[in-house]
């Protein structure tokens, strides 16, 4: 792929869009009166946009399309388990969390608990789902800046993200505020739901999968290059060959000898890096190992026992991760009361599923037009390079300008919330809540996740984001369930359990980045551990509560009464606010820093 | 937080209206989550262990599988639906009728 200028001019235009109108709106929004207004005119669906725009991220723009690509059916349950996982915070925390009065997860702990050591911890681990969140989303930007302009080295993007959100949130830009965050969701709807109505009809106007002389996605067999192809292989592959294929290699090593024409037959052919493999027009496609390697069993969900517990573990991932999710729950208290609450998660299950409709067709599309990814496995680059491969010459470029413009304002919507989040807590339970502190914050809250993301092989976008999921389920669900619905909790069974769910977790992710770098040693449930997890955090907190009853908080009863009265039932406090709206919670509310 | 509204409050907890509310809220929750998180794991497993089921043609290429596949989709806004419909009829209305009875108190 040659420098694509649009592209760069795309992105270019989303950056600055960012800058003027989060530095516009905060000017806007500077005094008493705007914050009164605005909280009394945010409808549910203006709201329920600014709610999607900032959850979805790097990994619902090109994560899905790219394992769609690859793992076909099975990739399906991300979509549902992010939609999903809002259900179950709807049901289960929203309204009860809204009404203790907390509003972060570590001012939680407190209230709940009755503990400021439950504080520091549960601050801890928004810190650990912060970064793990936001390696992701910055590694994602280094690959679409290396698609778009083949010369830069992948860190360049991660950079350009990470100077961005710290400009923005340092300057005081980038607050969270609805209107930015509703724009970023309409905006990243048309970057991806226009080139795939456009992508789609050029496919059938090429008369379909008949037209494109390739596989079709229903047949029992591998997909097939569509056109000749030249591969470079950057990080070294194991590849399934299924159905035997000749090609050429230079430059690097195959199946440990030197290139050249080279037979594969069925079976494993390891790749060395910088090895470039050319395949002719009709090749059987090999795929990267642990891939469904043909197309009937790529259509078809789960394919073995092993996938079963990987499924499992990945649906209890994402159902229950959400709720744990720093950025995600802050954004409920927009909403003026509980019915309003209700209406703006229909309107986001809506506005998540029309958003997955596409990732999802683009997905299948790129098994069809470019299956070279599934070679280098780098798959998260489908929704980048599809355009381009689809319609070749000027109309290619606009579309691969147009998503990926896209993808770079899914980068900086989701990270700008994360930092915002991650910044609010360091600086207010790590140091000491002085605004130069907060800026320092700032800087720790980008710097360090940059840091991971540039010197880290990158993975899966999607299964970094599951894996943070992972964590955020082994944390904070068990907290915030039983916090809410079990009289008897105490701060040490709650510490307990976030230290062994999360402990375990992070255990997890060490040992998996270790054995990438050593062989691959490491089980497959390493990526996805929630199934076992999970439960262990939640028996941990029962078994530790039940043996620490002494440790009940006085006050338990008062803060359980005020959870669970009904909604617009309220506190008269609370409802006063409600009516005649404080200023200051408003301000709170927009910058992320929330202390009662 | 004031002492009398603690005392209102305790008042409250202990009427057959908040009781009631509480009851109406889990008979719904509860089940739900349960019928919701079985559908889904269900589909799983049927997935895995009954291929032959789940390849049965409903029409052309689909299939039960792609059929049930879509209805996951399909349950996860229902029950949202269901839910929203279920409080904004039974819940709010005595929610409503409680405060009503708490301000009236207060006067």
């Amino acid at each position: 792929m040659e420098l694509n200028a649009w592209a760069m001019a795309g992105i270019l235009l989303v950056g600055l869009a960012t800058f003027s109108i989060g530095f516009r709106s905060s000017r806007l929004a500077n005094t008493t009166q705007d914050f009164l207004v605005a909280r009394r005119t945010v409808r549910s669906r203006r709201n329920a946009a600014a709610i999607s725009g900032e959850y979805l991220s790097a990994a619902s723009f090109l994560g899905i399309a790219g394992l769609v690509l690859k793992d076909g059916a099975d990739a399906l349950w991300y979509p549902i388990g992010f939609t999903a996982g809002y259900l179950l915070l709807m049901l289960f925390v929203a309204a009860p969390l809204r009404r203790s009065g907390a509003y972060t997860l570590p001012d939680f702990c407190e209230a709940r608990l009755g503990s400021a050591g439950m504080r520091k911890l549960a601050a801890v681990f928004v810190i650990f789902i912060g970064i793990l969140y936001l390696v992701p989303q910055l590694q994602g930007a280094g690959l679409t800046i290396h698609q778009v302009l083949p010369g830069a080295p992948v860190w360049v993007g991660a950079a350009v993200v990470s100077g961005v959100v710290f400009v923005n949130v340092f300057g005081g830009g980038m607050r969270a505020i609805t209107v930015v965050q509703a724009f970023q969701y309409w905006l990243k709807l048309f970057a991806i739901a226009a080139p795939t109505f456009v992508m789609v009809a050029l496919f059938f106007g090429d008369g379909g999968v008949r037209g494109a002389g390739v596989t079709g996605l229903t047949d029992p067999m591998p997909p097939r290059f569509p056109a000749d192809v030249v591969i470079t292989v950057e990080t070294p592959v194991v590849l399934t060959v299924t159905e035997p294929v000749t090609l050429t290699a230079t430059g690097g090593r195959v199946d440990g000898a030197l290139g050249g024409r080279v037979y594969w037959g069925a079976g494993q052919h390891t790749v060395g890096e910088g090895t470039e493999l050319r395949f002719t027009a009709g090749s059987p496609v090999p795929v990267v190992q642990g891939a469904p390697p043909d197309n009937l069993s790529w259509l078809r969900p789960v394919s073995g026992a092993g996938d079963l517990f990987t499924t499992y573990s990945l649906i209890v991932a994402l159902f229950l991760g959400t709720m744990g999710l720093p950025h995600v729950l802050v954004r409920f208290y927009t909403n003026p009361d509980g019915r309003a609450a209700r209406r703006t998660t229909l309107h986001v299950l809506m506005l998540l599923g029309l958003f997955y409709l596409f990732p999802i067709m683009l997905g299948a599309l790129s098994r069809l037009y470019v299956p070279e990814l599934l070679v280098t496995g780098k798959t998260d680059a489908a929704v980048l390079a599809l355009p381009m491969k689809i319609a070749p010459g000027l109309l290619g470029e606009i579309l691969g300008a147009v998503t990926a413009a896209g993808a770079f304002a899914a980068f900086l919507s989701t990270s700008s919330g994360l930092v915002v989040s991650v910044a609010g807590v360091l600086s207010t339970d790590v140091f000491k809540g002085k605004v130069r502190d907060f800026r320092f914050a700032t800087f720790i809250a980008v710097a360090v996740p940059f840091v991971i993301a540039w010197s880290l092989r990158p993975t899966d976008i999607t299964l970094s984001v599951g894996l943070s999921f992972a964590l955020a389920a082994s944390t904070f669900c068990p907290l915030l369930l039983l916090g809410i619905w079990w009289r008897k909790i105490t701060w040490v069974g709650a510490a307990a359990g976030m230290l062994l769910g999360g402990g375990l977790v992070l255990a997890a992710l060490v040992a998996n980045i270790v054995s990438g770098y050593t062989g691959g040693w490491a089980p497959a449930f390493f990526q996805q551990p929630a199934l076992v997890t999970v439960p262990a955090a939640f028996l941990a907190v029962l078994i530790m509560s039940k043996a620490t009853q002494s440790q009940l908080p006085l006050d338990a009863n008062r803060i359980r009464m005020r959870m669970h009265a009904p909604d617009r039932l309220g506190f008269i406090r609370d409802r006063d606010i409600a009516r005649f709206g404080a200023a200051e919670d408003r301000a709170r509310l927009a910058n992320g820093r929330h202390r009662r | 937080m004031t002492s009398s509204e603690d005392t209102d409050w305790i008042h409250i907890q202990d009427s057959p209206e908040f009781v009631e509310l509480k009851r109406r809220l889990r008979r719904f929750v509860f089940p739900m989550t349960l019928a919701f998180l079985g559908w889904y794991l269900l589909y799983v497993v049927l997935a895995d262990y009954a291929h032959g089921f789940m390849a049965t043609k409903v029409v052309g290429n689909i299939n039960i599988g792609l059929v049930f596949g879509l209805l996951q989709f399909a349950s996860t806004f229902l029950i949202t639906f269901l839910y929203v419909r279920h409080a904004d009829r039974k819940l709010d209305p005595l929610a409503d009728e409680l405060r009503e009875r708490l301000e009236g108190d207060r006067r």
